[in-house]
């Protein structure tokens, strides 16, 4: 006995009202975009824009009337050079980019683990540990930095026994340069990795069934499974999770910044690129050489992107 | 199959790609036509509005005071970090200010010493010029000692009033003293002396500090270090190998390495537990510290951290490096009441300015040494007649206010900020002082280029 499925042939009445429907969701769909769109272009576009136009501007000089606008002059990429030369380019560079190679392995590989586990965890038990890796994810950024402060002054952390175990006894000694990289990318990962473990998770649930009984039944023990069946299907969402971890840790600002506070200074004000442009901008006034510092940023962003999503073939559809 | 592919993607992007298209030009061609739009400085508050006041937490009973003793002035007091540890907050808010065209407040303090040598120049241009215009009374800065103004100037014109002197003296313990037996030092070599007694015989009692993010102007200020001198205009004596520098450094080495300078920095949050009274040590661990005139109100008072005791602290005079004919003293900080240069009524704002940085109703309430003499004359009396001290501050303070070295310039890069990014960590993990004098001069080469000045080794 043939296994048929009887499709229901829609009339004429449906048919016009499935299109409408149709029709209807696209429309609900743009709408939810389109304001999405609109802080899109008020807080991303227009200010990308403003910074490309100062990084090729000069700050003071000679302006430019067009009419009723003026313009500043146009400054080539002197800006670039001058800032690159600056002595503390270089070195908050060599900070991201140790940061970025400890940051980005130790995320890839945690939180692939950490959803691989949660996924084929006992039923029951999986919203309660979602939730609690998601739980300091839910701290603004500048919180959790607050509170690893705390943790981090041997003083008066709750973990000074293995802080002292480090020989670590003050403050000074924790957050020695040496240590920062590592720091921040602790730091990172625990406000971080909740978020992310919860979307891996949800790419998982998306496996079919079939696939992973078949395997099972093709004799799939659980780290053949994981290696070779759950995570070549969710590769597109690693990708899409390492782009937006690499833009995010290439602009680290609060991090430093907070614990330079808090420390009364003892982490340099420029240790990252993006602490760097903040500081031209607000201690030397000088808007142009921050912007240039910024586009810098951003051209590295797009690339690491642009390759990722090209390697990778991200946006082709099956 | 591809054929399919393409067609979808092309319906899917297709619309959304050219509305998209079409508002981000749209939007660009916005943006740039009000970036570059010229604007326009809006007038600032009419002279009936209230007097913006800007002040650090520590500086808020000195306005109070001021505002019940003078009603009818509208005081709007605003408090904020006061620049604290190079943080930057006045510079970076008078620079979105500046963007702006409006904003700025009335009357700012701020408790680092080289800011005024920062706001005074291009791009901020934010102090108002106080010597020029009759907005002082008629001889005010007479009231002023020697040198006390320094930080203010900027070629002659006076940009800023100060709130305190911050000379160093040599804070004592004379109980301690009395105690061990030790006479209370007048050179910096009897002091290493006593320090390397104490480290052998008496350990856990320090001499001083070298944790802290301002020891190059307790330590190398006094002796006189040439490694932030701008002997012209625009250009810097920077030379840490200077014989002056060296002997310094060699001279705290030793006292580093044998633990008599305590390597904690004073604001820690555990300092007190570590350093202070507690039972095992009724006296505190404190035997000598140089310091600031301001620990009288930060570290040494009856309700600091510390919790010396009545009648057990006294201040000395600076020590004197045996080998110099006069004794120098650093200085750190010390604040500065600066008036913005937007205020639509400067006479009213210059009078509240005058006010709160010499009327003995704030001062008296300052946490440091007043800078005006009255001023400082009416608040000694009061220090020393709280009976807290050993012995009267008054003789000592007089002596060094007026022998802090001018040769350690207030430039436009902070070198405590530097000091404490550049060299602290080091002198944390263990390195000694004078492996690090050229770490920092090469941190303050760096900075001063930054900024435009020329930096030469030989004057």
């Amino acid at each position: 006995m043939s296994d048929t499925t009887f499709l229901p042939v829609p009339t004429r009445a449906q048919a016009r009202t499935g299109r409408g429907q149709a029709g209807g969701r696209h429309r609900a769909g743009y709408a939810f975009v389109a304001v999405y769109l609109v802080l899109l272009i008020l807080f991303g576009v227009l200010p990308t824009a403003y910074a490309v136009y100062l990084a090729f501007t000069k700050a003071a000089g000679r302006r430019v009337s067009v009419g009723p606008v003026s313009f500043a002059q146009w400054a080539g990429l002197s800006n670039f050079f001058t800032t690159g030369r600056d002595f503390r380019f270089l070195p908050a560079f060599e900070h991201i980019a140790v940061y970025l190679a400890i940051w980005l392995v130790v995320l890839v590989v945690l939180v692939l683990a950490l959803a691989l586990l949660l996924h084929g965890g006992v039923r029951r038990t999986v919203p309660f540990f979602r939730f609690l890796f998601y739980l300091p994810g839910a701290l603004a950024g500048s919180a959790s930095v607050l509170v690893w402060a705390f943790m981090l002054d041997p003083d008066i952390s709750p973990w000074h026994f293995a802080l002292s175990r480090l020989h670590y006894s003050s403050m000074p000694q924790t957050i020695a340069p040496g240590h920062l990289p590592v720091i921040f990318a602790v730091i990172a990962f625990w406000t971080g990795a909740g978020g992310w473990i919860v979307v891996m998770n949800g790419a998982l649930n998306n496996i079919s069934d079939e696939v992973i009984d078949s395997a099972k039944i093709d004799g799939a023990n659980a780290w053949q499974l994981a290696v070779r069946i759950k995570l070549p299907l969710i590769k597109r969402w690693v990708v899409f999770m390492l782009i937006l971890a690499f833009a995010a840790g290439t602009q680290l600002f609060v991090e430093p910044q907070l614990l330079g506070a808090a420390s009364l200074g003892m982490v340099s004000p420029t240790w990252s690129p993006n602490q760097l442009a903040y500081y031209l901008a607000t201690q030397n006034g000088n808007f142009n050489y921050a912007a240039a510092i910024s586009v810098d940023l951003l051209i590295v962003g797009l690339m690491a992107a642009t390759l990722l999503v090209f390697r990778s073939k991200l946006f082709q559809l099956d | 199959m591809k054929d399919n592919s393409t067609s979808r993607r092309r319906a899917l992007l297709g619309r959304p790609r050219r509305l998209f298209n079409t508002l981000a030009a749209t939007g660009l061609a916005v943006s740039m036509a009000t970036v570059g739009a010229n604007i326009a400085i809006a007038p600032a508050q009419a002279s009936s509005a209230p007097i913006v006041v800007w002040v650090d937490a520590a500086r808020v009973p000195q306005v109070k005071a001021w505002e019940k003793a003078n009603p009818s002035v509208k005081i709007d007091l605003v408090t904020f970090d006061g620049g604290d540890n190079g943080s930057g907050s006045i510079e970076s808010k008078v620079s979105l200010f500046n963007r702006v065209g409006h904003g700025w407040p009335d009357i700012v303090f701020s408790g680092e010493a080289n800011d005024v040598q920062k706001l005074g120049t291009p791009p901020f241009n934010f102090p108002a010029v106080l010597n020029q215009g009759g907005l002082l009374p008629k001889g005010l800065l007479k009231g002023y000692a020697a040198g006390t103004l320094a930080d203010c100037y900027i070629g002659g014109k006076l940009e800023c009033l100060r709130n305190d002197v911050a000379f160093d003296v040599l804070w004592v313990n004379v109980a301690l003293m009395k105690q061990f037996g030790y006479t209370v030092p007048t050179t910096w070599q009897q002091w290493q002396a006593i320090g390397e007694d104490v480290a052998k015989n008496h350990p856990g009692y320090i001499v001083g500090s070298i944790g802290d993010d301002f020891d190059d102007e307790i330590y190398l200020q006094a002796a006189q270090c040439p490694i932030n001198d701008e002997i012209k205009p625009y250009t810097i004596l920077d030379n840490p190998a200077d014989a002056n520098c060296t002997g310094m450094a060699s001279l705290l080495d030793p006292l580093q390495a044998d633990g008599a300078l305590s390597p904690s920095y004073v604001f820690a949050s555990t300092y007190g537990k570590q350093y202070g009274v507690s039972s095992s040590f009724p006296n505190g661990h404190v035997l000598m510290m140089p310091g600031p005139a301001w620990y009288s109100g930060a570290i040494f008072c009856g309700t600091c951290e510390l919790g010396e005791l009545k009648g057990t602290v006294a201040a000395y005079p600076p020590l004197h490096w045996a080998a110099s004919p006069r004794t120098y003293t650093g200085d750190v900080g010390g604040g500065l009441w600066i008036m913005s240069s937007h205020t639509k009524d400067p006479q009213a704002v210059a009078n509240v300015l005058v006010g709160l940085a010499t009327s003995t109703v704030s001062q008296n309430l300052s946490q440091g040494y007043p800078g005006y003499i009255p001023a400082a004359k009416s608040w000694i009396a009061l220090q020393d007649a709280s009976g807290f001290w050993a012995t009267p501050l008054a003789p000592a303070f007089a002596t060094a206010v007026s022998e802090v070295w001018s040769g350690w310039t207030e430039t436009p890069w902070d070198t405590i900020g530097i000091w404490t990014d550049s060299v602290l960590p080091n002198l944390t993990a263990g390195d000694s002082v004078s492996s690090q004098l050229p770490v920092l001069g090469a941190a303050i080469s760096n900075y001063a280029q930054s900024d435009g000045f020329t930096v030469v080794t030989k004057p």
